[in-house]
């Protein structure tokens, strides 16, 4: 893999898996197979995140696939201080903003966020599905009505509820991504929130027929061994 | 100032999200059962919605991604390793920049190069401003006229002539006058 004059790459075989910062150290000397590992660490989780801010899945494609060009490209400006997924959240996290701002076509239209009225007539809901929510990501049609309430969020709303969720940043972390108070990202992420569960709300009341049995047979959370819905390494994060 | 009774929905979002860090605040939704349900609701929906972007990248075919990893290794550039390579890499990152600097320093030069005192050859562009009478020598003329002498001074100019005469009556006319 590598071109004439690059130096030998890392191997990952036979022994622990390397560190991302020495990855990152090899790649930065030009060692392709090393930026080719990290590329594989953490492609489909950065490809997540663009999905839940663009929604579309080949606009997805394209954020990831320019966010490691980019990467790469300035990988001697990676000093360390952070992870290298950090690092890389960040620029696939700009790209989809910039996506969404290139490829808009309606001005999105939002409340007020300076206002922040958490006791007014829409409080956040106690429940959703009252099930477990891996069980729930097994039905197709709750999966389709969780992709339908996202996209039914503003831009903003949405794109603070992904990093919130999928990422776990701080109310100050994301104030930084998106150039805004912390006001502003708690106004966004309590209304965020509080938009799915309405969008939701009818599967309270209507559950599919399959999870209502889920739920009814569920065993007790205790002793809860369902295994996790997704594959995505998130332990390997920040 | 006191603390409402009853905690705000906000307050309870950004304890779900560990944004307070307040004892009592937590102990205050320990002891209500709608605060904890509406903790566990904040915490089903970040786990529908985590594992629900989580699948759909699972549910991408991994050729997908073997053609993107293609598409990106053919645009890879090469970090720079040697001294001249990382000069030509800094170069190449920063040339617009470099550009604009060395016309702007280019314009400045020339402009101070231009207006620099002193190099200019004012001489040769000036007007002589000084009296005729001190540019060119006059030409100095005596005559004799009855009764007095006269000096006829003549100016001679680029673009015309003057003549300034000069009358000295004798003394003894002076004294008949």
């Amino acid at each position: 893999m590598n071109k004439p004059g690059q130096q030998a790459s890392i191997s990952t075989h036979g022994r622990d898996p390397v560190d991302d910062r020495e990855l990152v150290a090899a790649a930065q000397r030009g060692d392709r197979d090393a930026f080719k590992t990290l590329f594989e660490r953490y492609h489909r989780r950065a490809y997540a995140l663009a999905l839940g801010v663009v929604r579309h899945p080949d606009d997805a494609l394209d954020v990831v696939q320019e966010a490691f060009i980019k990467a790469h490209k300035y990988l001697d400006k990676f000093e360390g201080n952070a992870s290298f997924y950090t690092w890389l959240y960040r620029i696939v996290m700009n790209l989809a903003i910039d996506h969404l701002r290139k490829h808009r076509r309606v001005k999105p239209v939002e409340l007020d966020e300076t206002r922040i009225e958490p006791d007014s007539d829409e409080p956040l809901l106690p429940r959703i599905l009252g099930g477990n929510p891996g069980q729930a990501l097994m039905d197709k049609q709750i999966r389709s009505r969780i992709d339908q309430a996202l996209d039914q969020l503003s831009e903003n709303h949405r794109s603070v509820l992904v990093m919130r969720e999928l990422e776990g940043l701080s109310y100050e972390e994301m104030a930084q991504a998106m150039s805004c108070s912390k006001g502003t990202i708690m106004s966004r992420l309590f209304h965020a929130r509080r938009n799915m569960q309405k969008q939701l709300l009818d599967l309270l009341d209507h559950p599919p027929a399959d999870l209502a049995d889920d739920v009814a047979d569920a065993p007790d959370p205790a002793n809860d061994e369902t295994p996790k819905p997704a594959r995505a390494a998130r332990s390997q994060s920040r | 100032m006191s603390r409402p009774s009853t905690p705000s929905d906000l307050e309870l979002m950004a304890h779900a999200d560990g944004e307070h860090d307040d004892p009592e605040l937590a102990a205050r939704f320990d002891g209500d059962a709608d605060a904890r349900a509406k903790l566990d609701a904040i915490q089903q929906l970040g786990e529908l919605v985590r594992g629900h972007l989580e699948l759909s990248a699972d549910d991408v075919h991994d050729a997908k991604f073997a053609a993107m990893w293609r598409r990106i290794d053919g645009q890879l550039v090469a970090p720079a390793t040697g001294l001249w390579s990382r000069v030509s890499a800094w170069f190449d990152r920063y040339r617009s920049h470099v550009i604009t600097g060395a016309i702007s320093a280019g314009a400045v030069a020339a402009l101070a190069l231009v207006l620099r005192p002193g190099t200019t050859d004012l001489a040769a562009h000036a007007i002589d401003v000084r009296p005729v009478a001190q540019r060119a020598a006059p030409e100095i003329d005596s005559l004799e006229t009855p009764g007095g002498s006269s000096t006829v001074i003549s100016l001679a100019d680029d673009d015309s002539n003057a003549a300034v005469i000069w009358v000295t009556p004798d003394e003894s006319d002076a004294e008949e006058i």
